[in-house]
């Protein structure tokens, strides 16, 4: 009956409070603006139903994160409150019960806050049925949608996270320790999910985040429309588990707590030996007034001096308090914890060379959410701490009362507020410092570290401190200034991610920097100085208006308050309130100057329409016929230094056409200035903005007849743009393409290709790639030109250019170098320069120069690169056909990415690429060699077999590339070590996926085009032989490698391999490429006995399955009788990786269940049914088995 | 019903001895606890109104054990902490209301008739709507009377209760105590004398966690007749006097210093024969003078 009665009182008493019904404001608000910005648009773009039950249940879940940190003082305050107010004499020591008084507090803040959960719902409900969402793509309303989400998702957080918050805040005694147990909540979910396997991971996730993130990439198209998250399987484990352990916390808490005076005991002294028991010292019996006490008479100083001691003093004790507190230190062991594992360990198994602008790379961007989030959190109870702890012990009358200016007290706290995040930095780079020295790497480059973490990121993170700092400050209530905080927050981390609202609006944004070790910062740091200037102005007013607003003794009403601010508002404060507003004005207009008026300003949603509006107005000028290109010849001038590139150049067309060409329309991004040709033209139509050009022939162009035109290209920075600098152009490691130069005819990639962007913007549906069975898609010839490429070069006098072709020659004048390229056969019209100050790697085969164009310094892979070329070369041209050019290039460009990308006899990379290190020694994977062989191999397949723009394209290129690479490893390397590389790609295969896919022929995505196609093609090459697969891969080149139309297509492939395949491994060939089948193999169990003979005897129980899954997700099961390959091995020796095969062989293997016998010479270890998983098996942990041996 | 407390004492983690081996024996009626600051009154306080525990020694109310039954006490005590707070944002009547409650007034009626009578006693009733983080510190204190009042306890602990109160509001709370003392076990601690000379039947002095006496007032102060002497003196005399006499306290009247100094018989021609009161019992026990600290039978004066 108590029980009730104080779960009456607590939840009426929290009922009628205002920050209850903020927070379900709150809640109902974000939930609303999330949904609308994270669903709407896939909505509209057809993958799904807007209010589709799995977008309830993942915006359910999301928004748990936010209520647990929001609502975090409903569990606080039902669990503390006594304690912090000091009525727990009066209430202890009434005949209450401690299963009664906890139980009522506990089921009175679950109970709130799982009313407060009904808001998500509300806000979530609000934004479906909003007015502006098109009726079509809601999808049925379905109450159970919501049910299930309330009753599987919230309900079940709510009543883990408050169990969670209410033990905190109850055993601490503070309802802020609420927080930080919902922090740690979040911390230790995340963090286990990243040690443990993804399974596991899924249990002890107690929000269900990971679980709800699979769910999308896992189900079917039909699933995410109408499955409901059901309380089965592992997500079932995982509910009883975390109500296990809520339970359990509720326990503990119970059997811990006392209904008791607490005397506060630091726990080292409980640990410590106990003191000698003394008497307390005893006071002065007062009478005898003995020896008088004389207080030394000290002179007392009040002035700037002394201010400035006492805000250091403050500083020093706010610190302290933070740092030596429970809750601080729980923190900062988070953030370190955060920082050790944002360190990047490797890429695919392979170890990273850690250097130091990786590792900072790492540091300060790690790519997971809750990894950037903590100092944020961090910072909101450290703020929160800072204004009340000291109003929560009373001191803060007497503080109040004495000869303190307001801004020493604010001043100081911002200061101790500041060294706690100067700790987290050092944290940082500890463990930054502690990655490098412990990979044996000591170029520590100390500096570097100081400047990124103590200067650029603890100046962003001053400017939040200082923001939190002055809302506690202005709204001066504990509950409503932690939302407010939280709130801000995420408004300007919203912001921030997706580019809404300019950097001058957005609190503490500005365009950002970047670090390359080729690059240095580059042109990145000028803006940011400016715009944290700005944003600095700005907190120095926020600073001013605290110092005017803050709470002196027990006055709290507004209206008093901005009477005392008037009385404050001094000569000095007026003085430095206008240097901030000039500042302000000045930098903001700057700025602003910069930003809008020499550049353009434009938001994403600006780009989309102006594409659209290209589309609109030009598109009908799309396949026209226009001459093409067949020669370029150019004189590039960079200057490096003043970030500069001048471009005169000259283009040669031909006509290709039967029809004459009366017009020549020009696509360029970059003005092309005056554009000349060689016979009378006029411009028809020139529009700036959308970059169209229009020039008619004053004699049109007959078929055959060839064409000149003269442009110019100017590419130079005025001041800075809001999208942040471009860094094509720089002082060391300029990169750009030829995408500043004209392109010829109206450009389709340039349209928008979503289906939503399309219908937001009014265009009509078109299917982002053409259907492999268009015809007309193969006779599309634009973008496959050949050209004739002569280009000199010139840069700085220190540096190296490097443009495609053959270098004739290179000379200096005038304090310039000049470099004179020309193309030794075509190359396609996509090519790039750099320009750098390069050191050069060399290398040759036959008669191919290679060379490496490197920052000297980064030198790891350079041999294993120059290896693979030649490797790679030779492979190529004795398999698939000749390497046209004399020279072949691998050029090094400023960035952190770790791939390589191909273009026209040329290799790029960025920086991270050389960080790889795979180490020497067998046991190192080298995906530098194979990354490199893959690169190469483009120069056959993408650059002289250029597929038609379809469905399945990307086969021909990527797949093709991928799997000549593989020949290429295996030949250099051997089958083990192509095995090792093959196990650490289908990785890929293990990230949750859907099983709904279209055949590899019509493939349309990177998995597929990267994963799933070289790995059919390799299986194929096991079944029928390599070499087999290479003849069909020669002759599909011999066909269609001249790049006349109609251009060829996976068809054309599947067609070739089909004449290499033997008739029985047709079928192998069908369920590979024109089906999506996956095969379920697996061993139920393997057994050996040792004959007569001496020879062992192994009995294999398989089990088998086949489906093929459609579009939608539908599978169906298909009788399979497939040749498979079945293994047994011999234990593994020490130098090995695994045991030698001492059986291998294809068997025929039917569905359902069968037995099969083999002998072996002898004795097996292990057995397995495709243990090499040629065929495509979702489940790979079950094909291979230990033997076990009969006696 | 009695409350017997044998040999309690309790050391702090931080090694102050709070208590040590405190036997007292507290009878229905008026109790006081006289002792100075840091003596461990409060400390004894909380034990017996079951917030803390000792390290030894046995606390019993009649037949309850106040320490393995803590339940049971509870529903029969009364506390009035020395320091408390309350909830800032609930009104004295529902706050009120909610410990009645929880004290064990189940029924509606005869709930709202005990409140309404208490809030009334404490001359609450006219605010009892505000909330109480308006209250005054007075105001407080009173709802604490009403809270520790409810359910008429058998046993009342009072801490330090009139430190706080003006003097009207003292002789009001001091008169609602005493109307208490009949059939319950009132202890009130306190280390203001008068406190316990007008009100408490018996009394105990406590100094340094150790009882240094357990009498009846009158009894005590009648004990000193004849042998508290006054003189005026001034500051640099009144260190000679210390050597010389046996001086017990050191008053201020009217801007001059008079001593009060204990002797059987007149120290000297300057010395008046003075009234003793409790105040002198209470200086002397702490002095060592009288009750357990003597170590002499009597003060020998130095010659």
């Amino acid at each position: 009956m108590r029980l009730r009665e104080i779960f009456r009182f607590e939840l009426g008493y929290q009922l009628r409070r205002v920050p209850t019904w903020l927070y379900v404001a709150f809640l109902a608000f974000v939930a609303f603006v999330w949904t609308g910005e994270n669903y709407l648009a896939y909505a509209r773009n057809g993958d799904f139903f807007f209010g589709a039950p799995f977008v309830v249940a993942e915006v359910t879940v999301v928004l748990c994160v936010f209520w647990m940190l929001v609502a975090a003082y409903v569990a606080g305050d039902a669990a503390a409150r006594d304690v912090e107010t000091g009525m727990h004499p009066l209430t202890y020591t009434t005949p209450v019960r401690k299963a009664d008084y906890l139980g009522g507090r506990f089921l009175a803040a679950f109970v709130l806050n799982a009313l407060i959960l009904l808001a998500v719902l509300a806000g979530i409900l609000l934004a479906v049925h909003a007015p502006g969402v098109e009726a079509e793509i809601r999808g049925p309303f379905r109450p159970a949608a919501y049910l299930t989400a309330y009753a599987f998702i919230a309900l079940p957080n709510a009543f883990v996270a408050t169990a969670i918050q209410f033990s905190f805040a109850a055993l601490r005694r503070r309802a802020i320790a609420s927080y930080l147990g919902g922090v740690l909540l979040l911390v230790t979910a995340f963090v286990l999910f990243l040690l443990l396997e993804r399974d596991v991971g899924q249990l002890l996730d107690p929000l269900g985040l990971i679980a709800i993130d699979d769910l999308r990439s896992k189900w079917t198209p039909i699933e995410l429309n109408t499955r409901l998250m059901a309380l089965e399987g592992w997500w079932l484990a995982n509910r009883l588990l975390w109500l296990g352990i809520a339970l359990g916390t509720l326990a503990v808490t119970h059997f811990r707590f006392r209904l008791s005076h607490h005397t506060a005991t630091p726990c080292w002294s409980r640990i410590s030996r106990r003191r000698d028991a003394h008497s307390p010292t005893p006071a002065a019996s007062g009478i005898l007034g003995n020896t008088p006490v004389s207080v030394p008479q000290v002179r007392r100083t009040f002035g700037f001096r002394a201010h400035a001691r006492q805000t250091l003093a403050i500083a020093w004790k706010s610190f302290g308090n933070i740092a030596k507190s429970r809750g601080g230190l729980l923190l900062l062991a988070v953030v370190a914890i955060f920082a050790l594992v944002s360190v990047d360990p490797g890429h695919m198994g392979v170890p990273l060379l850690p250097r130091a602008d990786h590792v900072l790379h790492g540091l300060v961007d790690p790519g997971v959410p809750p990894a950037y989030l903590i100092i944020p959190l961090l910072i909101v109870f450290c703020s929160a701490e800072l204004v009340w702890r000291e109003r929560e012990a009373s001191l803060s009358e007497i503080v109040d009362a004495a000869p303190v200016p307001e801004w020493v007290l604010f001043l100081g706290r911002f200061l101790g507020l500041g060294l706690v995040l100067a700790l987290c930095m050092v944290l940082r780079m500890m463990a930054g410092v502690l990655h490098q020295v412990g990979r044996g790497y000591y170029d520590l480059e100390v500096g570097l570290y100081l400047q990124i973490l103590f200067g650029l990121q603890l100046a962003d993170y001053l400017l939040l401190a200082l923001l939190a700092l002055v809302v506690h400050v202005v709204v001066n209530q504990k509950h409503v200034g932690h939302l407010v905080v939280l709130l801000i927050f995420v408004a300007i981390i919203a912001a921030y991610g997706n580019g809404i609202g300019h950097h001058l609006l957005v609190y503490g944004s500005d365009p950002g920097w970047s670090y390359t070790d080729m690059r240095g910062f580059g042109p990145s740091l000028g803006p940011w100085l400016w715009f944290n200037l700005y944003w600095t102005a700005w907190a120095l007013l926020l600073a001013l208006v605290a110092r005017l607003l803050w709470v002196r003794g027990n006055e709290e009403g507004l209206g008093v308050r901005l009477r005392v601010a008037r009385r404050r508002f001094t000569r000095p404060t007026a003085w430095a309130a206008s240097a901030a507003v000039g500042l302000i004005l000045t930098s903001g207009g700057f700025i602003f100057y910069n930003t809008n008026v020499l550049n353009e300003y434009g938001t994403a949603s600006d780009d989309m329409e102006r594409r659209a509006e290209y589309e609109r107005r030009y598109g009908e000028y799309e396949g026209i016929p226009q001459p093409r290109l067949t020669g370029t010849n150019l004189h590039v001038e960079i200057h490096p230094e003043r970030r500069a590139v001048d471009i005169r150049g000259t283009y040669r067309l031909v006509n290709g056409s039967a029809v004459p060409i009366d017009s020549v329309h020009l696509a360029s991004e970059v003005d092309p200035g005056e554009v000349d040709f060689d016979r009378p033209a006029t411009g028809v139509l020139v529009d700036e903005l959308l970059g169209h050009r229009i020039y008619a022939l004053k004699e049109p162009l007959q078929p055959g007849d060839s064409l000149r035109l003269d442009f110019e290209a100017h590419i130079e920075p005025r001041g800075f743009r809001y999208r942040g600098v471009d860094n094509s152009v720089v002082a060391n490691g300029t990169y750009f393409t030829n995408r500043w130069l004209p392109a010829i005819g109206y450009q389709p990639s340039r349209e928008l290709s979503s289906a939503g962007a399309r219908r937001l913007h009014g265009l009509p549906p078109r299917p982002a790639i053409p259907s492999l069975d268009d015809a007309q898609a193969r006779l599309d010839m634009t973008g496959t030109e050949r050209i004739a490429f002569e280009a000199v070069v010139s840069t700085d006098e220190g540096q190296i250019a490097v443009a495609p072709g053959a270098l004739i020659r290179t000379w200096t004048e005038g304090g310039r170098r000049y470099f004179h390229y020309s193309t030794d056969a075509p190359i396609g019209n996509e090519y790039a320069f750099f320009s750098a100050d390069y050191a050069v790697h060399e290398g040759r085969w036959n008669d191919v120069a290679i060379q490496i164009f490197h920052h000297p310094g980064h030198t790891a892979n350079l041999e294993r690169m120059v290896r693979s070329v030649r490797a790679s070369l030779g492979h190529y041209t004795e398999r698939f056909g000749p390497y046209p050019y004399g020279h072949i290039r691998l050029v090094e460009h400023p960035g952190h990415g770790l791939g390589m990308h191909a273009e026209a006899n040329t290799i790029d990379y960025e920086e991270g690429f050389s960080l790889l290190n795979p180490g020497d020694g067998p046991r190192g994977l080298d995906l530098p060699f194979y990354v490199v062989a893959h690169e190469v191999a483009h120069q056959w397949w993408g650059a002289q077999l250029i597929p038609a723009r379809v469905e399945g394209a990307g086969v021909l290129v990527e797949s093709l590339a991928s799997y000549s690479a593989y020949q290429v490893v295996e030949e250099s390397y051997g089958p083990e070590h192509l095995r090792r590389l093959l196990g650490r790609l289908r990785m890929a295969y293990q990230v949750p996926r859907t099983h709904a896919a279209v055949p590899l022929l019509r493939a349309n995505d990177a998995f597929l085009y990267y994963r799933k196609g070289p790995f059919a093609l390799y299986a194929l090459s096991q079944y029928i032989g390599a070499e087999r697969v290479n003849d069909a891969l020669r002759r599909l080149l011999e066909e269609h490698g001249s790049g006349a139309p109609p251009l060829p297509t996976s068809l054309d492939l599947y067609r070739e391999l089909q004449a290499v395949t033997p008739d029985s491994l047709q079928h192998l060939l069908h369920d590979l490429f024109e089906a999506n089948t996956f095969w379920e193999l697996g061993i139920e169990q393997a057994t050996a006995e040792q004959t007569e003979a001496g020879t062992w005897q192994v009995i294999l129980d398989v089990r088998a399955r086949k489906v093929v899954v459609d579009t939608a997700g539908v599978e169906t099961e298909v009788p399979m009788d497939d040749w498979v390959e079945v293994g047994v091995f011999a234990p593994v020796e020490e130098s090995e990786q695994s045991g030698e095969p001492l059986y291998m062989r294809m068997h025929r293997v039917r569905s359902t269940e069968q037995t099969i016998t083999v002998t072996v010479p002898r004795k097996p270890a292990h057995a397995g049914i495709d243990p090499y998983h040629l065929l495509i098996d979702l489940e790979m942990g079950d094909n291979i088995e230990e033997v076990k041996i009969e006696i | 019903m009695k409350l017997h407390i044998r040999g309690v004492s309790k050391t702090y983690s931080n090694g102050v001895q709070a208590l040590k081996n405190v036997t007292l024996t507290i009878p229905a009626g008026m109790y006081g606890l006289l002792g100075p600051n840091g003596a461990g009154k409060s400390t004894l306080m909380r034990m017996i109104a079951t917030l803390q525990e000792p390290d030894e020694g046995r606390i019993r109310l009649g037949d309850i054990d106040v320490l393995e039954q803590k339940a049971e006490v509870r529903k029969t005590l009364g506390y009035l902490p020395q320091e408390f707070g309350v909830y800032p944002k609930v009104s004295a009547e529902k706050l009120l209301d909610h410990f009645a409650l929880l004290k064990g007034i189940a029924e509606r009626r005869a709930r709202k008739e005990v409140v309404e009578a208490l809030l009334r006693q404490t001359n609450l009733w006219e605010v009892r709507k505000q909330k109480l983080g308006g209250y005054s510190g007075g105001m407080k204190q009173r709802f604490g009377v009403a809270v520790a009042l409810l359910g008429n306890p058998q046993l009342m602990i009072v801490d330090e209760p009139t430190a706080g109160l003006d003097p009207a509001e003292r002789v009001r709370f001091l008169n609602l105590l005493s109307e208490l003392g009949e059939n319950s076990v009132v202890l009130l601690s306190t280390h203001i004398v008068e406190d316990v000379s007008e009100l408490c039947t018996r009394m105990a002095i406590i100094d340094e966690g150790e009882i240094l006496l357990e009498a009846e007032p009158l009894p005590a102060v009648e004990e000193l007749n004849g042998k508290i002497w006054g003189r005026v003196i001034s500051k640099e005399d009144l260190a000679r006097l210390e050597r010389e006499h046996v001086v017990i306290s050191t008053k201020l009247f009217a801007g001059r210093t008079v001593a009060r100094v204990y002797a059987d018989a007149a120290p000297g021609p300057d010395f008046e024969p003075a009234e003793p009161d409790l105040e002198d019992v209470y200086f002397s026990t702490i002095a060592g003078h009288l009750g357990r600290r003597r170590v002499q039978p009597d003060p020998a004066p130095a010659s």
